[in-house]
């Protein structure tokens, strides 16, 4: 936190604000019942970049709002461990803190808990309009809407656009045409550092990431809209045994894969050693450095689905809600607001690069003069989907990872794997039964 | 009378010098442990709100899972086979350090470097070592021809749990051997010459005085050792999160998943109590042969 040098300057501006201006400010009615400067404190986890540009913003709006001062304070870079820290801390009924950041697969456990304030009376059923469908029905229960998205991310096909052009080849769009191509670059190429498609596959949240676009992508799920658990549906078990031949039968995704995540499929795709990598957005800008090996030879695309079928995104990403226990809700909604409009967002894509939620801002003149492939990534975006919407995810994610892991590691094979989810999550689902 | 006014007087000042400590432990031991055995009585699901009593439930749908018994036998193999390992080769590496070299003093300190390293970033060095397509490991083996195709150490069910063991071994094995080291430092050199004496070859001053009288260090490294190796949790966390297929999943990653991840309270807490319970278990054996070496 580099913020030594203006914080007393700050408190004392801040004191001779209150003391001299007082009776002229524009709200000066809440001014006088409040009679004091309120203090929020915001909950979040590391920005990524430089703090400065996030202090920036904090800035901006206490220059905004002088009756509000925020105190940004910062967990652990451990998403478990921040989803731990507001478990025990709103279980335990805190008020210390007002503003917190959540991660899209925790909202709908804490709407059930009880641990968003519902935003509807001050935001409007509409209040989320120009927003992306993705994250919006990840915030929202029965009609009403408990946390704002803030920014996100959804899977992507990132590929070697120079060896596809190098061979007259299209980025794929179906899973059928990944392997016809996948398949020539290689068998051209004759290189045997070079491997074919990587993407998540260790036992982590990742792995769902991954095999929920291969699902999806073929039209399965694993719950269906009308609430029955569908996981070891035809669809689903075709889609994992596709991926189960990518590995072990056409032998174009490497073994490695079952031990990999973000990071390792990134220096590994980074360093020009594979043709197709399923990962997230911010691999872009670190492949567009000037160290970069593969600089200037990427593309992105959607993820492939199957033959007939509908591509998918997995969604991420992280929005903000309100401590139901906070005692300055008016002053934590207007930061919300605050935080989450056009050109908040806007400073966010441009300074860090984390993607906005407002479909408005992937035509922004400025954002897609800075980052020309923010274009490119607005059709993957409209099509990211949550993960299972419901407050029992974090146990089912439990579950799908186990056996997920068994059948890209070959221990079962997908049927049973897949039927022995099914009756596990009805297990959990039974909980809510009285 | 007097003599006995004494005796209660210091029998109360005794209670009173004890007091503090006994307060601490309280605080810190029992209390937790006490709370941990009352959620396990409980079906607890605070983001449901359910909190109701359900007895032994817990235990009994225990008894029957099968993620609990796959995690309780691999913590068995882990520790097993780790305390064995690191106990063979901390005993050779403390043998050896306890010569007289040239350059003994840097030697042992450059044996504790894995010790001192923390795990998380040992263990995620491991990883990249592992890793099956560009880790040194797999590099070395196929250059010295010891394997032809690259081995997939964490993600193959077969080898993960033993590659886990590896990182264990090397980081702990320094351990054993600085305390085994402190052991031998404690044999009186006469027994040695009085052996040499009477024609003692080195095998049998080994058997017959370096390990009678190592006994009790033994016994307190093995103690410290099953008992740490039990509650494994950071390094085999960080190398497979339990994968493949929770082929590597330990008590201490089932119920860390059970409690801090998906939030079941009541029935994470009996999990934990079963590991509490075990490693009481262990301890007591191991207190009782180790009183039994005292004593004889």
């Amino acid at each position: 936190m580099k913020r030594l040098f203006p914080t007393p300057i700050f408190y004392l501006l801040m004191v001779l604000a209150i003391v001299g201006g007082c009776s002229k400010k524009e709200d000066a009615k809440e001014g006088d019942r409040k009679g004091a400067v309120q203090t929020i404190v915001f909950k979040h986890f590391k920005p990524p970049g430089e703090p400065r540009f996030f202090l920036d913003l904090i800035e901006r709006f206490e220059r905004e709002n002088p009756n509000i001062k925020v105190k940004d304070e910062i967990l652990p870079a451990s998403t478990d461990e921040q989803h731990q820290y507001y478990v025990i801390n709103l279980e335990g009924r805190a008020k210390e803190f007002d503003v917190f950041a959540l991660d899209v697969i925790w909202v709908q456990e804490f709407i059930r808990a009880g641990w968003l304030l519902d935003l509807t009376p001050y935001i409007g059923a509409q209040g989320l309009r120009g927003m992306l469908p993705g994250p919006v029905s990840a915030v929202t229960f029965k009609g009403k809407i408990y946390a704002i998205p803030w920014f996100m991310d959804a899977g992507l096909l990132y590929y070697r656009r120079d060896l596809l052009k190098k061979y007259n080849l299209t980025p794929p769009q179906t899973f059928a045409e990944l392997i016809n191509i996948t398949r020539t670059v290689l068998q051209a190429e004759r290189d045997p550092g070079l491997l074919g498609f990587i993407f998540q596959g260790k036992q982590y949240e990742g792995l769902i990431c991954s095999i929920m676009e291969f699902i999806w992508g073929n039209g399965g799920d694993v719950i269906s809209a009308d609430g029955q658990v569908v996981i070891d549906s035809q669809e689903a078990g075709d889609a994992l045994a596709f991926v189960r031949d990518l590995i072990y039968k056409h032998k174009l995704v490497p073994e490695l894969v079952t031990t990999a995540d973000e990071e390792i499929t990134r220096h590994i795709f980074g360093a020009g050693r594979a043709v197709f990598m399923r990962n997230w957005p911010y691999a872009w800008n670190l492949f567009q450095r000037a160290d970069s090996p593969v600089k200037g030879k990427v593309g992105i695309t959607l993820m492939p689905h199957f033959q007939g079928k509908e591509s998918a995104a997995t969604l991420g990403g992280w929005q903000l809600g309100i401590n139901p226990y906070s005692r300055n809700v008016d002053a934590a909604v207007t930061f919300v607001k605050f935080m989450t409009r056009y050109d908040s967002q806007r400073h966010l894509a441009l300074t860090m690069g984390l993607k906005p939620t407002l479909v408005k801002l992937y035509q922004d003149p400025d954002l897609v003069a800075s980052q020309p492939f923010i274009t490119e990534l607005l059709p993957v975006m409209l099509r990211a989907r949550p993960r299972p919407v419901t407050p029992f995810y974090m146990m089912i994610s439990q579950i799908l990872q186990a056996e997920f892991s068994a059948v890209i590691s070959g221990i079962r094979p997908p049927n049973k794997a897949l039927a022995s989810a099914r009756k596990q999550i009805e297990r959990i689902l039974e909980l809510e039964r009285p | 009378m007097a003599g006995l006014g004494v005796i209660a007087r210091e029998r109360r000042a005794a209670f009173l010098f004890t007091a503090p400590a006994i307060f601490c432990m309280a605080v810190v031991a029992f209390y937790p442990i006490l709370w941990a055995l009352y959620l396990s009585l409980h079906r607890r699901l605070p983001i449901f709100g359910i909190s109701k009593f359900i007895g032994l439930r817990n235990y009994i749908f225990l008894a029957q899972d099968t993620r609990f018994w796959n995690a309780f036998f691999n913590t068995l193999y882990f520790t097993l086979v780790s305390v064995a390992l690191e106990f063979i080769l901390g005993l050779a590496i403390a043998l050896v350090l306890h010569q007289a070299f040239r350059g003994r003093g840097w030697v042992r300190a450059a044996v504790l470097i894995p010790w001192a390293i923390p795990t998380v970033v040992s263990a995620r060095m491991w990883e990249w070592i592992y890793n099956s397509d560009f880790g040194v490991l797999n590099y070395l083996l196929v250059s010295a021809s010891i394997i032809s195709t690259k081995l997939n150490w964490l993600g193959d069910s077969a080898l993960a749990m033993h590659a886990a063991i590896m990182v264990d071994v090397w980081k702990t094995t320094p351990f054993v051997a600085l305390l085994l080291l402190a052991g031998l430092q404690f044999i009186p050199q006469d027994l040695y010459r009085a052996a040499q004496v009477d024609g003692a070859g080195p095998l049998t001053s080994f058997r017959h005085i370096t390990l009678p009288m190592l006994k009790p260090a033994i016994l307190v490294v093995l103690l410290f050792r099953t008992l740490d190796a039990f509650r494994i949790f950071d390094a085999v966390y960080i190398l497979t999160g339990g994968g493949p297929a929770n082929t590597t999943e330990t008590l201490s990653i089932y119920s860390y998943k059970l409690l801090f991840q998906t939030l079941q309270f009541g029935y994470g807490s009996a999990v934990a109590v079963v590991t509490f319970v075990s490693v009481m278990v262990i301890s007591f054996f191991y207190i009782r042969v180790l009183a039994g070496v005292r004593e004889g």
